[in-house]
């Protein structure tokens, strides 16, 4: 076992950030059962940079869903830092995605009232811990690490597609996740913006270790993935 | 948590126009439909009250109760010594005496009719009977010690105009037969057919003579405002000496009594129709505004916020919303309510009355409250399935509401 790949939490050297075992998710469309994964198993280690490939429909976003706590497997087993998290209740859920879950989503999904300081600040107010000045700290260094210091007080309808997804990336790093999670980062924006987001995120792992997951369907993007895992009709292709 | 959801309020403002919007409209249609109500109660009690009642009444014991069997068997004494003491009361506005009897009045023309008599003090009576309307000649005056006013059911019936001679036959409490002759001065309606049918009214002199005697039936008051009845009710029933007693309007107003309680009932069920349409469209909107909403609130659980945390954002920012409506609802109510009643809405005459009126809408206290309180209850009530739902909806099937 690479020891490079291994993180330290609670004194104890972590190893998986996600592992997930013999995953099934149905579901029911119309009158149709559709299979949308089928006996998935994986591990994730800290520090990758993991692009989950396959077709659209082939069940990438839901086992990414799933990985994320916001969709739960008909059956099967995740862990998140080792933690079985099988039958958490939805506020433990929530809590566990507030603190080791960073999200970045392929419409951007920024908070449209609220300007790119604020959007970065926002999943922070789960951290009592911080004080005001922690947090400001914390929204500055992650708004000059995805470059936008300047438009700290831009609200997102004055951004470009590729500036507000920088914010998002800002937002999903500020609460210092045990994981990023882009579900087709780039589809809403054009190749060349799309490759620098995607560099972007790949110097952020390489320069602060975090974990990144991400699905996409683009050979470019998948090219730069570090590990790619193929997934075709809910199975994944060894 | 309240600074984010007035910003979001104030972004989406053609959604929050559209909610802010029936929820106004639902405070204006509360207030306006209770306001007027409200006129229909206040427009018959005044009538009722200035047609003949008077504010309180005050006879002799056991006047009220077996006047009808022994006419003259319970009198006021002395009236004007009542009266100077009943004048000193703070709200009275007038005392007037008042003496009743029963007469046949003829035309000279071999037409005669029963009719119910009553001697006044004309001046006093003026200023009380707001709701009379004179429909043929002039007033009664204090100076008419020959004067007769009728009812216009009277005239009608006696074929009677004013400056016409009559005579009016009694009989006296002694038992014998008297007759004045009097002349037409002026033609009445009250807001009772039935009254106007039968009443005639000379100067308290004129009667007194006619019946050979010095006392009066009743004293009736008049206060300066309606609400002070009860006020005065309890001072007087603590000051007249024994041998009085007292009864305010509404104990001797049996049609206005039965009314209000049939309408009460009738409007209560319109209010409750008005309540429930409020209810439905604001819910509707409101219903609305969230599920378009349901990307956004994906968004915000998958960032780690709590079901509970979602679904009070949704609480705060419809309170805010039924807050603002209510404001704007009262204001915008009672404006409108001021403009028609400036106008007057105008009224057939109500069944069994003589004149139709202008309605007006009233700007009652207890109506804008109530209207306010539904405006906010109503957004929040609204908005509670709702956000119920959204907090309950699967996140990942909520953010796919995004794309």
């Amino acid at each position: 076992m690479a020891i490079h790949n291994a993180a330290v939490l609670h004194g104890m050297v972590v190893m998986n950030v996600v592992r997930v075992e013999n995953l099934h998710k149905e579901y029911q469309l119309g009158q149709q059962q559709v299979q949308a994964l089928r006996n998935i198993s994986l591990t994730v280690r800290a520090g990758e940079f993991l692009a989950i490939a396959g077709p659209s429909g082939s069940g990438k976003s839901t086992l990414l869903n799933i990985i994320g706590c916001i969709d739960t497997p008909s059956s099967g087993r995740l862990w998140i830092d080792d933690e079985d998290v099988s039958g958490r209740s939805p506020d433990q859920l929530a809590d566990l995605r507030a603190r080791s879950i960073g999200f970045i989503f392929q419409t951007f999904n920024l908070l449209p009232v609220l300007s790119a300081a604020e959007n970065v600040e926002y999943p922070l107010r789960h951290f009592k811990e911080l004080d005001k000045a922690a947090r400001r700290a914390r929204v500055t260094h992650y708004l000059e690490v995805v470059g936008l210091a300047s438009f700290a007080h831009h609200r997102p309808n004055q951004l470009s597609g590729g500036q507000r997804q920088r914010v998002a990336i800002a937002r999903a790093l500020a609460t210092q996740p045990r994981m990023v999670l882009a579900d087709e980062p780039t589809a809403n924006l054009d190749h060349k913006t799309g490759e620098g987001i995607l560099a972007l995120m790949k110097e952020i792992n390489r320069g602060a270790g975090t974990t990144f997951i991400f699905s996409t369907h683009d050979p470019k993007v998948i090219a730069l993935a570090d590990r790619v895992v193929e997934i075709s009709d809910g199975e994944l292709l060894v | 948590m309240l600074k984010f959801a007035l910003r979001n309020l104030f972004r989406h403002k053609s959604r929050t126009a559209l909610s802010l919007a029936a929820v106004v409209f639902g405070v204006v249609r509360v207030i306006l439909s209770g306001g007027f109500i409200e006129d229909v109660f206040f427009q018959l009690r005044e009538n009722t009250i200035h047609s003949r009642l008077g504010h309180l009444q005050i006879y002799s014991a056991g006047y009220y109760e077996f006047g009808r069997r022994e006419p003259f068997g319970h009198m006021i004494e002395q009236p004007a010594q009542q009266m100077a003491a009943l004048e000193k009361q703070p709200h009275v506005a007038a005392v007037m005496q008042r003496l009743q009897f029963s007469g046949l009045l003829n035309n000279g023309r071999r037409g005669e009719a029963p009719v119910l008599a009553e001697g006044v003090e004309p001046d006093k009576e003026a200023r009380l009977g707001s709701a009379v309307t004179l429909i043929a000649g002039r007033g009664l005056r204090n100076d008419d010690e020959f004067g007769v006013l009728i009812g216009e059911g009277v005239a009608r019936a006696l074929r009677l105009k004013p400056g016409d001679n009559t005579t009016l036959l009694v009989t006296t409490p002694e038992g014998a037969f008297n007759t004045l002759d009097f002349e037409v001065v002026g033609v009445f309606r009250t807001m009772s057919q039935e009254y106007d049918a039968r009443a005639v009214r000379v100067s308290l002199p004129a009667a007194q003579d006619l019946l050979g005697i010095d006392t009066v039936h009743s004293l009736v008051v008049l206060l300066d405002d309606t609400d002070y009845t009860d006020a005065v009710l309890a001072a007087l029933k603590t000051r007249l000496p024994s041998g009085f007693e007292v009864k305010p309007w509404y104990e001797l107003a049996e049609f206005y009594q039965n009314a209000v309680a049939l309408y009460r009932r009738q409007f209560a069920v319109l209010q409750i129709i008005v309540v429930v349409l409020v209810l439905l469209s604001v819910a509707n909107s409101v219903n609305m505004v969230v599920h378009e909403r349901t990307g956004e609130y994906g968004t915000l659980r998958a960032l780690g916020d709590r079901r509970g945390d979602v679904f009070r954002l949704i609480v705060i920012e419809n309170a805010l919303l039924g807050l603002a409506g209510g404001v704007t609802g009262v204001v915008l109510g009672s404006g409108l309510a001021l403009a028609i009643s400036s106008v007057g809405i105008a009224m057939p005459p109500p069944p069994g009355m003589n004149g139709g009126y202008l309605a007006e809408i009233r700007v009652v206290p207890a109506v804008l409250a109530a209207a306010f309180a539904l405006g906010v209850v109503a957004t929040v009530l609204a908005a509670l399935r709702p956000a119920w739902r959204a907090t309950r909806a699967p996140i990942s099937e909520a953010l796919q509401q995004n794309i």
